[in-house]
């Protein structure tokens, strides 16, 4: 396949399906609500009449306040190509590992937590030190997962994660795959802001953290702020299906000439089903206190860590 | 293959151990206990349907029954009239904030690794990861008797300190003798039953059944 459609095939499907996770995971809600819910494509709409506003900005704020939003876009679109859709789409994993990945988004956090503060409005600098403190926490049972995977694969790269999960088969039975997964679920939950750890449905300000942090933007700025979150969630989701859920040695018997077609429908099918995982977790839990929210952490880290455990004294 | 799912299941119970530390209410507590000793149930039965269909030999698949009337059942429904009964205050139970329990309980996980290892006489590799992990219960089980103040607390980590015995007992052995299990179940469930009467003696005279409460001087 052809480098350059490989390269715009896998920033199209990351950046263009992120806001349809959104509104798979709303509809789900709604529909546990009785509700009919906002339509599948709300957040697109949201988006382009966002897009075609004016943009607002506080006279106190300095350029950080400015160049944020173009940063974070930035980062987490790179950071998107640097995690493969699938096998057929290798386009830039030679050029940087999980490890990247992880602190491109460390990066884009750190500028959103500085523009928080910049605006000098009270919300802000309180969602700018929730966010830190929530970052912080999962930041070791993040890397300990990944490690771990990594050994497994023989590299932190995250291609030669897929393919050396690839060929084993169904892998939840496996115990160390098993507490890995529930624990990069956790954090895929707290880092995307949804329910048990921060509310992405109110502006209540005592509970907001993500929502607290971007108060102060509006139009395009605010826009391109929403897009990077979407696109960030939809990285981790790419990671927990593609390594933990590795079905394409299923799709190999089913048809050789449309491979590339067929798998990208499966992949539609894995993020659709950890999107109603997801949903299903918003459903079923309450909101943590925020000095509960350790607890979860903690929680994730017991299972990374015991994860690592097993790989030692199984060796896979 | 078999293994592979014991392997699993020896693991959820080890996480159980972890949820019962991260707990904070008493009801929380039996709940947890209650599903470790369900898992324990699975693991039984399990092996039991192997050895059935093995060697026709069907006394592990009773241990798995009774293990499911007595723990899954019996022992916390006995738990909750006790609790019931007991005037019952929602207040702090532990000495440590979670996280720094479920540290040390990590630090349990690597002390177990450390000793079972240097154990030369195991050649089976999945019998030592079995040991390794049912002996982490057992330390995590003293290390929640140690670390709640409330009498019931006392009583859920004996209980897990018996389950994680029961594990490392069954797995690695396939089945103590009938006899022997037996007696294990009628040596617990008296247990139970007398810790109960007991946490009644101590809500009588001292009004709670917070231990610390034992130190104060009665006449």
């Amino acid at each position: 396949m052809n480098y350059l459609a490989s390269f715009g095939l896998q920033i199209l499907v990351m950046v263009a399906l992120a806001p349809l996770v959104n509104g798979i995971i709303k509809k789900v809600k709604a529909f546990s609500q009785k509700r009919k819910g906002p339509p599948l494509l709300q957040l697109y709409y949201d988006l382009w009449k966002l897009f075609k506003k004016d943009t607002v900005v506080s006279e106190t704020t300095s350029w950080i306040f400015r160049i944020t939003p173009y940063i974070v876009a930035g980062a987490v679109v790179l950071a998107a190509l640097l995690v493969p859709v699938n096998l057929n789409l290798p386009s830039f994993h030679f050029a940087g590992d999980v490890i990247l990945v992880i602190y491109l988004l460390g990066m884009a956090r750190f500028f959103m937590v500085l523009s928080g503060l910049d605006s000098g409005s009270t919300f802000g600098g309180m969602g700018s030190s929730r966010e830190v403190m929530i970052s912080v926490l999962l930041e070791p049972s993040l890397l300990i997962s990944m490690f771990t995977i990594g050994l497994i694969a023989g590299s932190t790269s995250v291609y030669s994660m897929m393919i050396s999960s690839a060929g084993t088969g169904f892998l939840l039975f496996q115990p160390v795959y098993l507490l890995l997964f529930l624990a990069v679920f956790i954090i895929l939950i707290a880092e995307t802001s949804r329910i048990p750890v921060d509310d992405p449905a109110t502006h209540l300000e005592l509970t907001m953290v993500h929502e607290a942090m971007i108060l102060e933007y509006s139009g395009k700025h605010l826009a391109l702020m929403e897009w990077a979150a979407c696109i960030k969630q939809l990285i981790f989701i790419t990671l927990l299906a593609n390594i933990f859920l590795p079905l394409e040695s299923f799709l190999a018997f089913a048809s050789p000439n449309s491979t590339l077609m067929s798998s990208l429908l499966l992949y539609l099918a894995k993020v659709i089903f950890i999107a109603v995982l997801v949903a299903v977790t918003e459903i079923s839990t309450v909101k943590l206190r925020l000095f509960s929210v350790p607890n979860l952490a903690a929680l994730s880290f017991i299972l990374a860590f015991l994860g690592f455990f097993q790989y030692l004294l199984v060796g896979r | 293959m078999i293994e592979n799912y014991l392997h699993l299941l020896s693991i959820t119970i080890l996480i159980t151990a972890f949820m019962l530390v991260a707990n904070k209410r008493v009801n929380e507590y039996i709940k947890t206990f209650q599903l470790q000793s369900l898992l324990l149930a699975i693991i039984a039965g399990i092996l039991g349907v192997h050895h059935v269909s093995q060697t026709g030999d069907w006394e592990i698949l009773l241990v798995a029954v009774i293990t499911v009337a007595v723990k899954v059942v019996y022992i916390p429904y006995l738990l909750r009239t006790t609790v019931r009964k007991v005037e019952y205050k929602v207040e702090k139970d532990f000495f440590w904030n979670i996280p720094i329990s479920i540290l040390i309980c990590c630090g349990l996980v690597l002390l177990s690794y450390f000793t079972i290892t240097n154990i030369e006489d195991i050649s089976d590799r999945f019998v030592k990861i079995f040991l390794i992990n049912s002996t982490a219960v057992v330390l995590i089980g003293l290390f929640f008797m140690i670390s709640r103040k409330k009498a019931i607390g006392q009583i859920i980590g004996f209980l897990v300190i018996e389950n994680g015995l029961f594990t490392a007992a069954i797995l690695s052995t396939n089945g103590m003798p009938m006899i022997v299990e037996l007696g294990i179940f009628f040596d617990l469930l008296t247990a139970v039953l007398i810790m109960g009467i007991l946490v009644f003696r101590i809500n009588e005279s001292f009004e709670s059944i917070d231990i610390d409460k034992l130190k104060n001087l009665r006449g």
